[in-house]
């Protein structure tokens, strides 16, 4: 990053100015206080009770935040793990003189267990119905409790050994086993946000087809945040267990202790690592609050918290962390001047990445080159016959054409012709009906969408999808080149695939940009991450979705330029164009589809001058050879273009 | 004899249950908003019976004539006070906000009328008729009857006046609906409204059939959303058949293996209908629903 | 057909900048629309023929510049506003209600004049005349009718208000050869009436065939007009779709 770059970073409040050792310091402070804290107070058990109460709830808060702060699926049913844990440890003390702390444990095995069940099930679905079947299976928990007699004794409930250690130490030992926990979600949940997990499921909450789109293997990333978000509550719910002595289906999966769990997160930030924490220091004291001054008449406590749960949701639905950061951000760049319009972009010095020379001849220069004629490279990207209908539309019908390696080749085409179906069918996102997508030889068709980036296919839309709250940074470092559970646990932005994001976003001149959150960003500049972006899987074909649509002149020429840098460097690009003047210097050869097939293919200049295709874009009944209207002048002279039936690609004779 | 006996109860149960159903599954086909406070309501508008009722003894199923327009107006008052606020929250958060809507309207109610089971019990409660060999419960049978014909005059509304079929423009087509010129927020605001009015008859029938008290809301909001989804969240015919189906299998459940598990039913319900066919078997597929 | 031939004033678009999220489609539209014509706006993709469209119906407010009718302002009114003027658009696709019958479909066109209710059962009856083959779908599910024939009711549905201006967006979308033809019937009737008729079409031909008057869009503005013979046999035309610009920004 340039020291330019870095100022602007800090102008614009990337991070903040504060000292660096100010932040491990309170934390240590704090967790100090916390461990010495209980020790004053020995004698009232009731303050070490509130307090054991508000770190449980830290703990299931901060799991919940895993999996609906950063993934954003919004789980009603945390809670019920907590009752997992609970009665796991209750039934097994029935069998087994083993201490209760002992089991713990195995709470939580159980709740990841039941979580990876629920999780393999529930992860099909998403908003509102994810949130209806987490309170189904809460409310399904509470019921087998009840039911299963037997097993979980009812509605009468467990009996927990009574603790075995003498009334002077008082609640203490599960005060620290609790605080334990408590540090350890916190740090579990630090650890995954700065990890390619936590990249991953902040990727999903933003935007998971595009996750999907750059290797995000979604349903397992989902399925590991679920079963890490229940882990902790469920020994949290042992340890609570054998706490309170006595379990009952009520109490144990009581939706009150959801509410709680989510309004903790909510309240204090939803997708922050301090904000489950901030929420349950402030919930819990006012719960007993609550409590002490209206005494236990349930009504008073479901008014309260069901209407700050509202009030929450509708007034502040960020939560109080967030609020106070934005504002904080907002007041500190008042007045600055903050690049948000477009800039012209300035090329950073090149990097290690791009060759020393600046191409200063015409660009003419590109086709004319020593390379083996277009139509003897071997193609690289082939697509037979491929059809596709949403409802009544056809939108591809038997589209055939190819993409020769070490090309820019461009897919024109009028409006309706099938050109975008193409590249969602050629990255998976949509699923075909009918005919073949090979790639380096290879069938890909059939492949899941995320599997297919990692073989080298790489792609941009035409409304640039990038993750909008992610830095701009983040969002280069979030594409997955493979899938391991090591590699899930690395570093998200720190490393070598950061220091490799931080090369292409010079590269495509954004160097200076790392630290903004991408929503700030201006249209051209968005649609340069985005191919910074694409660019970190090493991609060998690009395709571009109107990558000049919307965005103004001049950074139309430095994306011209980036893009025949690259292919010098050897990727292959297809690019959906509307912008003829741009089509006409950068692509050779240009694909043209009409009614959902390719009707021609060739040089450039020939697909000009081709009346047919002329035809295609001006319309006309349906005849297939029109001339121009009379009066215009006939075709030029030059390459003849070979003319084929409907459906076949025309050769390209040089 | 056992069955056909179980199933009739069953059927006449779903006759209910689709009125009770057919507000949410409305509210959520125009809005798109899943108002999980409808069980409170219900209760609600029970508890108003209970009032009504207990003071002038008048028979709750007239009550319904009062019930009804007291529901759409504290209905309107929600959508305009709290859920127009929140138009473009992610849709998880809007079930969060009717959630939390459920929860205070059951702290208020068991402030009000403690938490103590209720019941309307008027003259022909505990009779039943005898129609060959099956019994018919008297107040389930006037229930029924009742729901049909609240059902019949909701279809009538929405398919006959003019603002009934601007609520099912809108649900299909809301840019077609405004070059039309109709205002898509007063659509939803009588939508609303009218998807909270029928807990006022539903929760006046309910009134009758079973004891109440605050809390029962979580069984039947877990009842009403395992109906929509089984048949189909946005389609009122679904919700008939949903209601239905599910009144004779929660019938079936209680009489063959236990009433301690009949509420099961909606919960594996719910839960096996939106991963294996989301839009249930009437409703059209949305594609938020499902990941990719 | 007794319908009193009341046509618009000029409409107009003066300077006209707009768009969705981060860019502007629309960079300074100038447009006249002469009452009594049949204007058609042609233009590669991108153009913003669309756009106009939306910004004249109310769909999407104009972010710079002036619409006004007849000297009054319109831009930035709603869309039921827009309607209070005479001002109907027939979108490019999914204008009607699937699950209401043709015949709910067409007299939902008369929202606005909904609690009248004889003169909503008179303007069903003309629309009919107009349109025969209303009586026949009547009953029909919307959602059950073809492309073409879809189209064809939402056209008629325009009529309900009795319109001084239609705006279609896209006819000839996705339409076979013959309902394209009605289609365009229609569409010189209604102006042997005296409606004001602006289309925005992809097929040229088609498009310029019927129309009186040509405008020819490109990268958000006007880039030429006149009447449609001239624009057709215009060489540029071809340079437009398929080569460089007008005034030429780009290296070619």
């Amino acid at each position: 990053m340039t020291p330019a770059g870095a100022a602007v970073a800090e102008r614009a409040g990337g991070r903040s100015g504060v000292p660096r050792w100010l932040r491990p310091a309170v934390i240590t402070a704090g967790v100090l206080v916390l461990v010495l804290a209980p020790l004053g107070f020995t004698e009232n058990t009731y303050i070490q009770t509130v307090l054991i109460l508000t770190l449980l709830l830290v703990v299931s808060s901060s799991g919940w935040n895993i999996i609906s702060g950063f993934a954003g699926y919004v789980s009603l049913g945390q809670g019920a793990f907590i009752g997992v844990g609970a009665y796991t440890v209750g039934i097994l003390s029935r069998h087994t003189d083993v201490s209760p702390f002992v089991l713990a444990p195995l709470g939580g095995v159980a709740a990841a267990a039941l979580a990876a069940v629920l999780g393999l099930v529930a992860m099909r679905a998403r908003g509102h119905a994810f949130v209806i079947i987490t309170i189904a299976f809460l409310f399904l928990m509470q019921t087998l409790a009840l039911n299963l007699q037997s097993i979980t004794g009812g509605s009468a409930g467990i009996t927990l050994p009574l603790p075995t250690w003498s009334r002077d130490i008082g609640e203490l030992p599960f005060y620290y086993a609790m605080l334990a926990l408590a540090v350890l979600s916190v740090a579990l949940a630090a650890w995954i946000r700065r990890s390619k997990l936590g990249a991953g499921l902040l990727a999903i909450r933003e935007d998971e087809g595009k996750a999907t789109a750059i290797g995000i293997r979604t349903p397992a990333y989902k399925l590991i945040g679920f079963v890490v978000s229940a882990v902790l509550i469920g020994i949290a719910g042992g340890i609570d267990g054998y706490f309170l002595t006595f379990i009952d289906p009520r109490g144990m999966f009581d939706i009150l202790i959801s509410v709680q769990i989510v309004l903790a997160a909510l309240l204090g930030g939803r997708g922050t690592i301090w904000g489950p924490v901030l929420g349950a220091f402030l919930l819990q004291p006012l719960s007993e609050v609550v409590n002490n001054y209206f005494g236990t008449r349930l009504g008073i406590r479901l008014l309260v918290f069901g209407g700050l749960l509202a009030l929450v949701v509708m007034l502040m639905p960020a939560g109080i962390i967030p609020t106070i950061r934005t504002a904080v951000r907002r007041w500190r760049e008042r007045g600055s001047v903050v690049p948000f319009i477009e800039q012209p972009v300035r090329r950073a010095k090149p990097a290690a990445a791009a060759p020393p020379e600046e191409p200063a001849v015409p660009a003419l220069a590109v086709r004319v080159s020593d390379r083996e004629p277009v139509a003897e490279r071997p193609p690289l990207l082939e697509i037979q016959g491929l059809s596709k209908r949403f409802g009544g539309l056809t939108a591809l019908d038997g589209c055939s054409f190819s993409v020769r390696e070490g090309t820019i080749t461009g897919l024109i085409g009028p409006n309706g012709s099938g050109k975008t179906t193409v590249f969602n069918l050629v990255t998976g996102i949509v699923p075909g009906a009918g005919g073949q997508v090979r790639f380096d030889s290879r069938r890909i068709d059939q492949l899941r969408p995320w599997e297919r980036p990692a073989l080298g296919i790489g792609r941009t839309f035409q409304i640039t999808r990038l993750f909008k709250q992610l830095t701009v940074l983040e969002n280069v470092v979030a594409p997955l080149s493979h899938f391991s559970l090591r590699h899930l646990a690395s570093g998200g932005t720190s490393g070598a695939e950061a220091a490799r994001a931080r090369e292409l976003l010079d590269l495509v001149g954004l160097g200076a940009f790392g630290d903004r959150t991408a929503g700030t960003l201006s249209f051209g500049q968005q649609k340069l991450v985005e191919l910074a972006q694409v660019l970190m899987l090493e991609p060998k074909l690009i395709m571009l979705d109107e990558p000049a649509g919307g965005v103004n002149p001049s950074l139309i020429e430095h994306l011209a330029d980036l893009i025949r840098q690259l292919n010098r460097d050897g990727i292959s690009f297809l690019v959906v164009e509307h912008n003829m003047p741009l089509v006409l210097q950068l692509c050779d050869p240009v694909v043209v589809l009409a009614a959902g097939r390719c009707i021609a293919q060739g040089p450039p200049q020939a697909i000009q001058r081709d009346p047919e295709v002329l035809g295609a874009y001006l319309g006309g009944d349906g005849s297939a050879t029109q001339g121009l209207p009379e009066g215009s002048g006939a075709p030029q002279g030059g390459a003849p273009v070979g003319r084929g039936g409907p459906g076949n690609p025309r050769g390209v004779p040089r | 004899m056992k069955l056909a006996q179980t199933v009739l109860l069953g059927l006449l149960t779903g006759g209910v249950y689709a009125l009770l159903a057919s507000g949410l599954t409305l509210v959520f086909g125009v809005m798109r908003i899943i108002n999980v406070a409808q069980g409170a309501l219900l209760i609600l508008a029970a508890l108003f019976t209970f009032e009504i009722w207990r003071r002038t003894g008048l028979d709750p199923l007239l009550a319904i004539v009062v019930t009804t327009p007291l529901m759409f107006g504290i209905g309107w008052l929600l959508y305009r006070g709290l859920l127009a606020r929140v138009r473009a929250a992610p849709e998880a958060m809007t079930v969060l906000l009717t959630f939390a809507l459920a929860i205070a309207i059951e702290g208020f109610m068991g402030l009000i009328w403690r938490n103590v089971f209720r019941s309307v019990t008027p003259s022909y409660f505990a009779s039943s008729f005898h129609v060959g060999g099956l019994f018919l419960p008297k107040g389930l049978a006037a229930g029924c009857v009742t729901a049909v014909v609240v059902l019949g005059l909701l279809y009538l509304a929405l398919t006959r006046t003019w603002t009934g079929r601007a609520i099912r423009a809108a649900a299909e087509n809301v840019q077609g609906a405004q070059l039309v010129g109709v205002s898509v927020v007063d659509v939803a605001a009588v939508t609303f409204a009218i998807g909270i009015a029928t807990t006022g008859a539903g929760g006046s029938i309910l009134s009758i059939l079973q004891p109440f008290f605050p809390a029962s809301h979580y069984v039947w909001i877990s009842k009403l959303l395992g109906i929509i989804v089984l048949g189909g969240m946005g389609s009122l015919p679904g919700a008939v058949i949903g209601a239905l189906l599910l009144g004779v299998a929660e019938n079936v459940t209680s009489a063959y293996v236990s009433p301690r598990w009949s509420l099961v039913v909606f919960y594996v319900v719910i839960m096996v209908v939106l991963l294996v066919r989301p839009q249930g078997i009437a409703g059209s597929r949305l594609r938020e629903d499902v990941a990719a | 057909m007794s319908r009193e031939a009341v046509t618009s004033g000029v409409l107009e678009l003066r300077g006209v900048v707009a768009g969705y999220g981060g860019g502007d489609v629309l960079q300074g539209v100038d447009l006249e629309v002469e009452p009594g014509s049949i204007t058609c706006i042609v233009g590669p993709n991108g153009a913003g023929k669309s756009t106009v469209l939306r910004t004249v119906s109310g769909l999407l407010p104009p972010r710079k510049g002036t619409i006004t009718l007849d000297g009054k302002t319109i831009g930035g009114l709603d869309p039921a506003g827009v309607l209070q003027h005479g001002i109907v658009q027939v979108p490019q696709h999914g204008g009607l209600f699937p699950s209401l019958s043709v015949r709910e479909n067409v007299l939902m066109g008369a929202w606005l004049l909904r609690r009248d209710r004889s003169l909503v059962r008179r303007r069903y009856q003309q629309v009919v005349e107009t349109l025969p083959v209303l009586a026949e779908w009547a009953d029909r599910k919307a959602g059950n009718l073809s492309g073409g024939q879809r189209r064809l009711v939402e056209f008629a549905r325009s009529l309900m208000v009795e319109p001084t201006v239609v705006l279609l967006d896209e006819p000839s979308l996705g339409l076979d050869p013959a309902s394209l033809r009605q289609v365009y019937d229609l569409v010189k009737l209604l102006n042997q009436q005296g409606v004001t008729l602006l289309l925005v079409e992809q097929n040229v031909r088609v498009g310029l065939g019927a129309a009186t008057w040509a405008v020819v869009m490109e990268s958000g503005r006007v880039r030429l007009a006149g009447p449609p013979r001239e624009v057709l046999d215009n060489p540029e035309i071809a340079d437009l779709y398929l080569g460089g610009t007008i005034t030429h920004t780009g290296r070619v």
